[in-house]
Protein backbone atom coordinates (compact mmCIF):
# COMPACT_ATOMS: atom_id res chain seq x y z
CA UNK A 1 0.00 0.00 0.00
CA UNK A 2 1.06 3.70 -0.24
CA UNK A 3 1.82 3.57 3.60
CA UNK A 4 4.83 1.94 3.30
CA UNK A 5 7.93 3.83 3.27
CA UNK A 6 9.43 4.72 0.21
CA UNK A 7 9.31 2.23 -2.63
CA UNK A 8 12.04 1.35 -5.08
CA UNK A 9 10.94 3.15 -7.98
CA UNK A 10 10.68 6.67 -6.44
CA UNK A 11 13.41 9.53 -6.00
CA UNK A 12 11.69 10.79 -3.14
CA UNK A 13 9.14 10.63 -0.73
CA UNK A 14 8.17 14.25 -2.18
CA UNK A 15 8.02 11.94 -5.86
CA UNK A 16 6.22 9.14 -4.40
CA UNK A 17 3.47 11.44 -2.45
CA UNK A 18 2.79 13.44 -5.97
CA UNK A 19 2.43 10.20 -7.95
CA UNK A 20 -0.06 8.68 -5.53
CA UNK A 21 -2.45 11.65 -5.17
CA UNK A 22 -2.10 12.16 -9.68
CA UNK A 23 -3.70 8.34 -9.03
CA UNK A 24 -6.24 9.05 -7.28
CA UNK A 25 -7.30 12.10 -9.17
CA UNK A 26 -6.89 10.21 -12.39
CA UNK A 27 -9.63 7.47 -10.30
CA UNK A 28 -12.15 10.45 -9.44
CA UNK A 29 -11.79 11.91 -13.32
CA UNK A 30 -13.71 8.45 -13.71
CA UNK A 31 -16.03 8.89 -10.98
CA UNK A 32 -16.70 12.55 -12.18
CA UNK A 33 -17.96 11.40 -15.90
CA UNK A 34 -19.50 8.51 -14.18
CA UNK A 35 -21.80 10.58 -12.30
CA UNK A 36 -21.85 13.10 -14.56
CA UNK A 37 -23.30 10.98 -17.10
CA UNK A 38 -26.57 10.50 -14.94
CA UNK A 39 -26.49 14.62 -14.95
CA UNK A 40 -25.99 14.84 -18.60
CA UNK A 41 -29.17 12.30 -18.53
CA UNK A 42 -30.85 14.87 -16.35
CA UNK A 43 -30.54 18.00 -18.75
CA UNK A 44 -31.71 16.45 -21.27
CA UNK A 45 -34.90 15.11 -19.79
CA UNK A 46 -35.29 18.78 -18.44
CA UNK A 47 -34.71 20.05 -22.06
CA UNK A 48 -36.82 17.68 -23.53
CA UNK A 49 -39.97 17.88 -20.89
CA UNK A 50 -39.80 21.15 -19.72
CA UNK A 51 -42.38 22.20 -16.88
CA UNK A 52 -43.92 18.45 -16.40
CA UNK A 53 -40.16 17.46 -15.19
CA UNK A 54 -39.61 19.86 -12.95
CA UNK A 55 -42.98 19.63 -11.81
CA UNK A 56 -42.70 16.33 -10.77
CA UNK A 57 -39.07 17.94 -8.63
CA UNK A 58 -41.14 18.84 -6.31
CA UNK A 59 -42.63 16.27 -4.93
CA UNK A 60 -38.88 16.04 -3.67
CA UNK A 61 -38.39 16.47 0.33
CA UNK A 62 -36.76 19.13 0.25
CA UNK A 63 -36.38 20.07 4.23
CA UNK A 64 -35.04 16.74 4.61
CA UNK A 65 -32.22 17.27 1.58
CA UNK A 66 -31.57 20.29 2.99
CA UNK A 67 -30.38 18.90 6.42
CA UNK A 68 -28.83 15.97 4.30
CA UNK A 69 -26.74 18.29 2.28
CA UNK A 70 -25.49 20.30 5.81
CA UNK A 71 -24.64 17.25 7.41
CA UNK A 72 -22.61 15.68 4.74
CA UNK A 73 -20.80 19.53 4.13
CA UNK A 74 -20.20 19.15 7.98
CA UNK A 75 -18.54 15.42 7.59
CA UNK A 76 -16.46 16.70 4.61
CA UNK A 77 -15.25 19.46 7.26
CA UNK A 78 -14.53 16.29 9.86
CA UNK A 79 -12.32 14.76 7.75
CA UNK A 80 -10.20 17.61 6.39
CA UNK A 81 -9.66 18.00 10.15
CA UNK A 82 -8.98 14.19 10.46
CA UNK A 83 -6.34 14.58 7.98
CA UNK A 84 -5.05 17.82 9.28
CA UNK A 85 -4.82 16.62 12.49
CA UNK A 86 -2.94 12.93 11.11
CA UNK A 87 -0.61 14.91 9.34
CA UNK A 88 0.48 17.18 12.64
CA UNK A 89 1.56 13.69 13.76
CA UNK A 90 -1.39 13.18 16.48
CA UNK A 91 -3.16 9.91 16.96
CA UNK A 92 -6.21 10.47 18.97
CA UNK A 93 -6.88 13.46 17.28
CA UNK A 94 -7.86 11.78 13.71
CA UNK A 95 -9.43 9.16 14.82
CA UNK A 96 -11.84 11.29 16.93
CA UNK A 97 -12.56 13.30 13.99
CA UNK A 98 -12.78 10.11 11.40
CA UNK A 99 -15.34 8.73 13.76
CA UNK A 100 -17.67 11.93 13.47
CA UNK A 101 -17.11 11.77 9.65
CA UNK A 102 -18.05 7.95 9.42
CA UNK A 103 -21.09 9.15 11.86
CA UNK A 104 -21.96 11.91 9.78
CA UNK A 105 -22.10 9.58 7.13
CA UNK A 106 -24.44 7.14 8.70
CA UNK A 107 -26.69 10.10 9.37
CA UNK A 108 -27.11 10.60 6.63
CA UNK A 109 -27.96 7.37 5.02
CA UNK A 110 -30.39 7.36 7.76
CA UNK A 111 -32.11 10.22 6.70
CA UNK A 112 -31.99 9.32 3.14
CA UNK A 113 -33.87 5.75 4.24
CA UNK A 114 -36.84 7.49 6.15
CA UNK A 115 -36.69 9.46 2.36
CA UNK A 116 -36.90 6.56 0.16
CA UNK A 117 -39.79 5.31 3.09
CA UNK A 118 -42.02 8.07 2.49
CA UNK A 119 -41.70 8.55 -1.26
CA UNK A 120 -42.80 4.09 -0.95
CA UNK A 121 -45.66 4.83 1.16
CA UNK A 122 -46.35 7.74 -1.36
CA UNK A 123 -45.81 5.39 -4.32
CA UNK A 124 -43.22 7.15 -5.77
CA UNK A 125 -40.94 3.93 -6.40
CA UNK A 126 -40.79 3.37 -9.93
CA UNK A 127 -41.05 -0.09 -10.80
CA UNK A 128 -42.00 -1.36 -7.15
CA UNK A 129 -45.49 0.94 -6.81
CA UNK A 130 -45.25 3.79 -8.82
CA UNK A 131 -48.80 5.09 -9.30
CA UNK A 132 -48.32 6.39 -13.11
CA UNK A 133 -51.88 7.42 -13.09
CA UNK A 134 -52.07 9.65 -10.07
CA UNK A 135 -48.62 11.49 -10.72
CA UNK A 136 -48.05 10.83 -14.34
CA UNK A 137 -45.41 8.91 -16.81
CA UNK A 138 -42.89 12.30 -17.12
CA UNK A 139 -43.15 12.30 -13.43
CA UNK A 140 -42.05 8.45 -13.52
CA UNK A 141 -38.47 9.59 -15.68
CA UNK A 142 -37.89 11.68 -12.92
CA UNK A 143 -37.98 9.63 -9.94
CA UNK A 144 -36.06 6.67 -11.64
CA UNK A 145 -33.19 9.59 -12.41
CA UNK A 146 -33.41 10.21 -8.59
CA UNK A 147 -33.28 6.79 -7.80
CA UNK A 148 -30.44 6.12 -10.02
CA UNK A 149 -28.76 9.23 -8.62
CA UNK A 150 -29.36 9.26 -5.08
CA UNK A 151 -29.05 5.58 -4.87
CA UNK A 152 -25.66 5.60 -6.64
CA UNK A 153 -24.24 8.30 -4.51
CA UNK A 154 -25.25 6.55 -1.29
CA UNK A 155 -23.67 3.09 -2.62
CA UNK A 156 -20.58 5.44 -2.90
CA UNK A 157 -21.18 7.01 0.84
CA UNK A 158 -21.37 3.58 2.23
CA UNK A 159 -17.84 2.47 0.80
CA UNK A 160 -16.53 5.66 2.10
CA UNK A 161 -17.86 4.83 5.68
CA UNK A 162 -16.99 1.52 5.63
CA UNK A 163 -13.39 3.23 4.22
CA UNK A 164 -12.82 5.48 7.00
CA UNK A 165 -14.25 3.47 9.96
CA UNK A 166 -11.30 0.93 8.72
CA UNK A 167 -8.82 3.70 8.75
CA UNK A 168 -10.06 5.31 12.20
CA UNK A 169 -9.54 1.80 13.56
CA UNK A 170 -5.74 1.08 11.96
CA UNK A 171 -5.09 4.73 12.96
CA UNK A 172 -6.05 3.70 16.27
CA UNK A 173 -3.44 0.61 16.72
CA UNK A 174 -1.06 2.76 14.78
CA UNK A 175 -1.08 0.24 12.01
CA UNK A 176 -0.72 3.33 9.63
CA UNK A 177 2.75 5.04 8.53
CA UNK A 178 2.90 8.86 9.70
CA UNK A 179 4.54 9.86 6.34
CA UNK A 180 1.93 7.35 4.20
CA UNK A 181 -0.98 8.70 1.90
CA UNK A 182 -4.08 6.64 2.45
CA UNK A 183 -5.63 9.01 5.11
CA UNK A 184 -4.90 11.86 2.44
CA UNK A 185 -6.68 10.00 -0.44
CA UNK A 186 -9.24 8.61 1.18
CA UNK A 187 -10.01 11.99 2.42
CA UNK A 188 -9.70 13.10 -1.81
CA UNK A 189 -12.31 10.13 -1.51
CA UNK A 190 -15.07 11.85 1.05
CA UNK A 191 -14.99 15.16 -0.57
CA UNK A 192 -15.63 14.23 -4.07
CA UNK A 193 -18.51 11.94 -2.77
CA UNK A 194 -19.71 15.20 -1.31
CA UNK A 195 -18.85 17.15 -4.21
CA UNK A 196 -21.55 14.84 -5.72
CA UNK A 197 -24.30 15.93 -3.72
CA UNK A 198 -23.78 19.56 -4.18
CA UNK A 199 -24.82 19.13 -7.66
CA UNK A 200 -27.49 16.68 -6.88
CA UNK A 201 -28.99 18.59 -4.75
CA UNK A 202 -29.90 21.94 -6.43
CA UNK A 203 -30.85 19.92 -9.29
CA UNK A 204 -33.46 17.40 -7.51
CA UNK A 205 -34.56 19.13 -4.52
CA UNK A 206 -34.56 22.83 -5.41
CA UNK A 207 -35.97 22.84 -8.96
CA UNK A 208 -39.27 24.28 -9.85
CA UNK A 209 -39.65 25.71 -5.87
CA UNK A 210 -41.26 28.86 -6.86
CA UNK A 211 -43.22 27.74 -9.55
CA UNK B 1 -4.69 23.35 5.88
CA UNK B 2 -5.25 24.98 10.08
CA UNK B 3 -8.20 24.68 11.64
CA UNK B 4 -9.07 27.95 11.53
CA UNK B 5 -9.51 27.53 8.03
CA UNK B 6 -11.51 24.79 7.66
CA UNK B 7 -14.21 26.36 9.92
CA UNK B 8 -14.37 29.27 7.92
CA UNK B 9 -14.56 26.88 4.74
CA UNK B 10 -17.13 25.21 6.91
CA UNK B 11 -18.93 28.25 7.34
CA UNK B 12 -19.23 29.69 4.09
CA UNK B 13 -20.34 26.09 2.35
CA UNK B 14 -23.43 26.35 5.06
CA UNK B 15 -24.53 30.35 4.07
CA UNK B 16 -23.76 29.03 0.64
CA UNK B 17 -26.26 26.36 1.59
CA UNK B 18 -28.75 28.79 2.94
CA UNK B 19 -28.51 30.88 -0.07
CA UNK B 20 -29.32 28.66 -2.79
CA UNK B 21 -32.25 27.25 -0.66
CA UNK B 22 -33.98 30.73 0.08
CA UNK B 23 -33.24 31.48 -3.28
CA UNK B 24 -34.76 28.25 -4.54
CA UNK B 25 -38.45 29.82 -3.60
CA UNK B 26 -37.74 33.04 -5.13
CA UNK B 27 -39.53 33.46 -8.58
CA UNK B 28 -36.18 33.94 -10.75
CA UNK B 29 -38.12 32.29 -13.79
CA UNK B 30 -35.60 31.08 -16.04
CA UNK B 31 -32.33 32.23 -14.25
CA UNK B 32 -33.41 29.58 -11.26
CA UNK B 33 -31.66 26.99 -12.52
CA UNK B 34 -28.09 29.52 -13.63
CA UNK B 35 -28.34 30.89 -10.41
CA UNK B 36 -28.42 27.48 -8.20
CA UNK B 37 -25.92 25.93 -10.20
CA UNK B 38 -23.88 28.78 -9.80
CA UNK B 39 -24.00 28.55 -6.08
CA UNK B 40 -23.11 24.69 -6.70
CA UNK B 41 -19.88 25.74 -8.63
CA UNK B 42 -18.82 27.89 -5.93
CA UNK B 43 -19.44 25.36 -3.20
CA UNK B 44 -17.50 22.66 -5.28
CA UNK B 45 -14.85 25.24 -5.79
CA UNK B 46 -14.62 25.65 -2.09
CA UNK B 47 -14.44 21.75 -1.64
CA UNK B 48 -11.72 21.02 -4.31
CA UNK B 49 -9.46 24.07 -3.45
CA UNK B 50 -9.38 23.54 0.20
CA UNK B 51 -10.64 20.21 1.27
CA UNK B 52 -8.91 18.66 -1.62
CA UNK B 53 -5.92 20.63 -1.10
CA UNK B 54 -5.99 21.69 -4.93
CA UNK B 55 -4.72 25.06 -3.61
CA UNK B 56 -1.69 24.09 -2.34
CA UNK B 57 -0.68 21.20 -4.89
CA UNK B 58 1.38 21.28 -8.51
CA UNK B 59 0.36 22.32 -11.33
CA UNK B 60 0.42 18.81 -12.73
CA UNK B 61 -2.33 17.74 -9.80
CA UNK B 62 -4.51 20.67 -11.05
CA UNK B 63 -4.39 19.72 -14.55
CA UNK B 64 -5.79 16.21 -13.30
CA UNK B 65 -8.33 17.46 -11.14
CA UNK B 66 -9.74 19.68 -13.77
CA UNK B 67 -9.60 16.80 -16.85
CA UNK B 68 -12.68 14.94 -15.25
CA UNK B 69 -14.74 18.17 -15.18
CA UNK B 70 -13.51 19.66 -18.89
CA UNK B 71 -14.59 16.10 -20.42
CA UNK B 72 -18.03 16.61 -18.56
CA UNK B 73 -18.61 20.10 -19.79
CA UNK B 74 -18.00 18.52 -23.31
CA UNK B 75 -20.86 15.75 -22.67
CA UNK B 76 -22.86 17.65 -21.10
CA UNK B 77 -22.75 20.40 -23.76
CA UNK B 78 -22.79 18.47 -26.98
CA UNK B 79 -25.81 16.50 -25.80
CA UNK B 80 -27.73 19.57 -24.48
CA UNK B 81 -27.01 21.25 -27.62
CA UNK B 82 -28.31 18.29 -29.63
CA UNK B 83 -31.66 18.43 -27.10
CA UNK B 84 -31.92 21.78 -27.23
CA UNK B 85 -32.00 22.17 -31.03
CA UNK B 86 -34.33 19.14 -31.75
CA UNK B 87 -37.35 20.83 -34.08
CA UNK B 88 -39.35 17.37 -34.05
CA UNK B 89 -42.20 15.84 -31.75
CA UNK B 90 -41.73 14.11 -28.79
CA UNK B 91 -43.35 11.17 -28.19
CA UNK B 92 -45.52 12.14 -25.59
CA UNK B 93 -45.18 9.32 -22.65
CA UNK B 94 -48.50 9.03 -21.29
CA UNK B 95 -50.33 7.99 -24.30
CA UNK B 96 -47.66 5.39 -25.09
CA UNK B 97 -48.69 3.40 -22.21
Amino acid sequence: MTDEALTFQYATAEQQRETVTLGMWAFLATEVLFFGALIAAYFNYRIWFGAEFIAAARMTKVVFGTINTAVLLTSSACMAMAVGSFESGRRRGPVLWLTATALLGLAFIGIKSVEYYLEYQEHLVPALNFDVHQHGGIAEIFFIFYFCATGLHALHLLIGICLVSWLAIWIGTGRIDRSGSTTRLIGLYWHFVDIVWIFLFPLIYLAGRSG
Amino acid sequence: MSGRGILRCWGALMLLLALTTGLAFVPLGPAQLGVSLAIACTKALLVLLLFMELKASSGLVRVFAAAGFFWLLIMIGLTSADYTHRTDQRVPVDTVR
